[in-house]
């Protein structure tokens, strides 16, 4: 997956939007439908015996979600933020106390709304989040951001572990709601449909459902940096006061860039509420499925795709969710780093070098990351019917980073 | 409060368990009915052929807890052996498969399908976060496992093979037996550092009952695991004035809050539970302050003259010998022993599949380890399968670091404690 050529900013003369845009590319339509085919396929190409690559899979797609969310908000509107993992678990938790059956049990809240309503819930309520951090965002930038919404994933640890009515508390977390869509459970089912020969059980829905939040959310994300959103958080991103002298509401903009990014998030942490079936706040905050080294790992995903690219996301998840985890599942299947016995070479080990080495050689030497990378590839596979725009072989940010 | 709330996980999982018996619904991936005949006139369905028996292991070998976990693992494996060497059971060989998730309950989500069509059942579950996220399959798949994690609050899942006693029943009888030595008295205040989580949450439970037995106040403190400085906490315990402190820490912070008891001259005793110490702490700078500890486990320490584990800790080092020495490697033989008896209870009765050893395992009323650990009950679910423990001190010329002090022993007040999902 790579980048569209998109031409840059409409001149004054440039054809209304809808007509034909010179410069599509082919092949990579074909390509991206390719994929697609393949994804929606994925569950029978595994089989029944591959439930373990289809769990990997949807793990990938946690990842490219909430990567996306932090491109656009890092690369995109240019703010730094550490607070990912917070709002994946107010995600996580707003799920689960929207969704919850109010039966479960006394002290836990569960409102009992019907699962779709509660994924929808639980995304605004981590937009309206962001939104309140918003003044924060708007008055600093940079390192200082970071640091500053740092604080937040500080706050989701306690508020995770005193408000146990909600979140279920640290010992025993609570259930995560089955997902079900107009009477159509995302669980294990007597008699199952089949495809291919293929049971579609618990796992392979799981995984059509996150297929469609991670298309749904990368078509958004797309269109959303190539229409006129996306250029005012470019605006803002590269010079706050050009952005104002050209009529960018600069406060308005980096507080919805945040509400977008929360957004996000938070459908990455129903996701993994869904993934885990299990809503489990942390026991500290390093180590976690909403700890600092969550947040350090999506601003590896956003760093190695290339800052402010969806596509880039998508591979950067790739990378950073999925590498540790296909080894370690080769590892058993295949033998590979079989004589690390106690330490050593083990799967983990690999997995971390080959992420932290992954970063250090896109910072040195292509700062664009895999979205740089790929424009490249793509560049030099252009029909030849079209005329190479003057930035046609750039490598470096225009229009989607 | 919480008990509330397990209970209706507690109903939701009675509920799966019945539909899942109605259906005879096998796991996610494949779909068999009842079990086949296999060799021997035994029923079987997952993990079992003519000539093995397959048991999982989900260990850490790379993560915090690294150096318990690859004890474990090799307590696991020494047990193993033994078996195989002595003909196997019902005919059929063991064998083990190990993952090692590195304590992430993410990982092991990941790699839980990949091992689970493999294999009969789990001789080892490492870590409670990883036991919460996995506890959905479990019941799932009608899989029984050996959870390395001893919280009572587990219990509420007949899958679940506790092998020894449980967190709050380690603190109530290390309780009495300090008592009994005149080291605390009724009426004193004793501080309580937890971590707050399964592991803090269900110790602190068994202090809160032994304290309200005995008119005692508890000065608690909760910190999370990465917390590695406790030396605020005892400082704040000494001007509460505390007889005792009772941890359910990490090791990193038993070191720190021993050495704090040295260095502000607090010096009570301390007493911690059987994840609280580590031998690795006689190597650091907290080694002079150790002393102070006594560990109150359901398992034999390393050194340990109890003959069994002589024979388990000397095969250990022939086999393993420069490995870690703690009290994992008796562990795991215990859990191996557990499945023993399972497996053999279920092939009298001519069924190993998982039902099977599922039920298998609820006629077991005296399972005998041979004093590794005390006489264990699987009869009445949701109660502790025993309540016995041993208490060590920590002794720096011991191998494994800890010298017993008391012999197996079950206070009164362990007795009548009533654990959360126990019933009558």
């Amino acid at each position: 997956m790579s980048e569209t050529m998109t031409p840059p900013a409409a001149p004054p003369q440039a054809p209304p939007a809808g007509a034909a845009r010179p410069g599509r590319n082919w092949l990579k339509i074909v390509a991206t439908a390719v994929l697609v085919v393949v994804l929606l396929l994925l569950p029978v190409l595994v089989g029944n015996s591959g439930v373990a690559y289809l769990k990997l899979a949807q793990y990938i797609l946690i990842g490219v979600v909430g990567g996306i969310g932090l491109t656009l908000l890092v690369g995109q509107a240019g703010q730094l933020s550490l607070a990912h993992p917070f709002f994946l678990l107010v995600g996580a938790v707003g799920y689960a106390v929207l969704s919850g059956d109010p039966e479960e049990s006394d002290d836990l809240v569960g409102l009992g709304l019907p699962p779709l309503v509660g994924v929808i819930g639980a995304v605004a309520l981590c937009g309206l989040i962001g939104l309140a951090f918003a003044p924060v965002a708007g008055r600093l930038r940079g390192i200082y951001l970071g640091v500053a919404s740092l604080s937040l994933v500080f706050l989701g640890l306690w508020l995770g572990q005193s408000l146990d009515m909600f979140s279920g508390g640290t010992s025993s977390g609570r259930n995560a709601p089955v997902f079900e869509l107009f009477g159509f459970e995302f669980a294990n089912s007597q008699p199952a449909p089949t495809i291919a020969g293929v049971a579609i059980q618990k796992q392979q829905r799981l995984w059509y459902l996150f297929l469609a939040f991670a298309l749904g959310s990368y078509f958004l994300a797309r269109g959303a940096v190539n229409s006129r959103i996306g250029r005012s958080w470019r605006a803002v991103r590269d010079n706050e006061a050009a952005a104002t002298a050209m009529g960018v509401h600069v406060t308005r903009v980096k507080a919805g860039a945040f509400v977008i990014s929360s957004a996000f998030a938070g459908l990455a942490g129903v996701m993994t509420a869904l993934w885990l079936d299990l809503v489990k706040p942390d026991e500290n905050e390093f180590t976690g499925t909403y700890s600092l080294t969550v947040a350090i790992a999506f601003l590896a995903i956003v760093i190695i795709g290339g800052l402010g690219s969806v596509p880039g996301a998508v591979i950067g998840a790739v990378l950073v969710f999925g590498l540790q985890q296909f080894f370690l599942l080769g590892s058993q299947q295949f033998g590979w780093f079989a004589d690390a016995q106690f330490g050593g070479f083990s799967a983990v080990v690999v997995s971390a070098f080959v992420y932290g080495g992954a970063i250090v050689l896109v910072v040195l030497f292509e700062p664009g990351g895999m979205a740089a990378i790929g424009r490249r590839l793509l560049g030099r596979r252009r029909s030849p019917d079209v005329p190479a725009t003057a930035d046609g072989d750039r490598t470096t940010p225009r229009e989607d980073r | 409060m919480i008990a509330a709330r397990r209970a209706g996980r507690s109903a939701l999982i009675a509920g799966v368990l019945t539909s899942t018996l109605v259906l005879a619904a096998c796991g996610s991936t494949a779909d068999t009915s009842g079990g086949t005949e296999g060799a021997g006139g035994v029923a079987t369905d997952f993990g079992v052929t003519d000539t093995t028996i397959t048991l999982g292991i989900m260990g850490d070998t790379s993560g915090v807890f690294k150096n318990l976990g690859a004890g474990l693992n090799a307590g696991n494996q020494l047990w193993a052996d033994d078996v195989n060497a002595a003909g196997g059971i019902c005919g059929r060989q063991i064998e083990i498969e190990t993952v090692d998730h590195g304590y992430k309950a993410d990982v092991a989500k990941t790699l839980y399908p990949q091992l689970e069509p493999n294999v009969l059942g789990m001789v080892q579950l490492l870590g409670s976060p990883v036991l919460a996220a996995l506890e959905p399959n479990l019941i799932e798949d009608n899989m029984l496992a050996a959870p390395a994690s001893w919280s009572s609050e587990v219990l509420d899942n007949p899958g679940i093979m506790m092998i020894g006693t449980t967190y709050d029943l380690e603190i109530v009888n290390g309780l009495a037996y300090l008592q009994q030595q005149g080291l605390l008295a009724d009426g004193d205040t004793i501080g309580h550092i937890y971590i707050d989580g399964e592991y803090g949450g269900n110790g602190l439970k068994g202090s809160k009952y032994y304290a309200e037995q005995h008119g005692i106040t508890i000065n608690e403190a909760k910190v999370t695991s990465t917390d590695n400085d406790l030396t605020g906490i005892v400082t704040g315990m000494r001007g509460a004035g505390v007889k005792l402190i009772v941890l359910t820490t990490t090791p990193g912070q038993t070191a720190s809050a021993l050495a704090a008891n040295q260095a502000l001259g607090l010096n009570v005793p301390v007493l911690g539970n059987n994840p609280t110490f580590d031998p690795a702490l006689l190597q650091t700078p907290a080694a002079g302050a150790l002393g102070n500890l006594y560990v109150s486990a359901s398992n034999a320490p390393f050194s340990s003259s109890n003959p069994k584990a002589v024979e388990v800790t000397t095969a250990y080092k022939e086999a393993y010998p420069d490995l870690p020495r703690n009290a994992g490697i008796t562990t795991g033989y215990t859990e191996g022993l557990v499945w023993q008896n399972v497996l053999e209870a279920a092939c009298e009765a001519g069924d190993l599949t998982r039902a099977g050893v599922k039920t298998a395992l609820g006629t077991l009323t005296s399972v005998d380890t041979e004093g590794l650990v005390d006489v264990l009950d699987y009869s009445s679910p949701g109660a502790p399968p025993t309540r016995g423990v041993y208490i060590a001190q920590v002794d720096a010329n011991a191998e494994g670091g800890l010298t017993e002090v008391a012999p197996l022993f079950t206070s009164p007040e362990a007795e009548s404690y009533k654990a959360p999902f126990q019933q009558g």
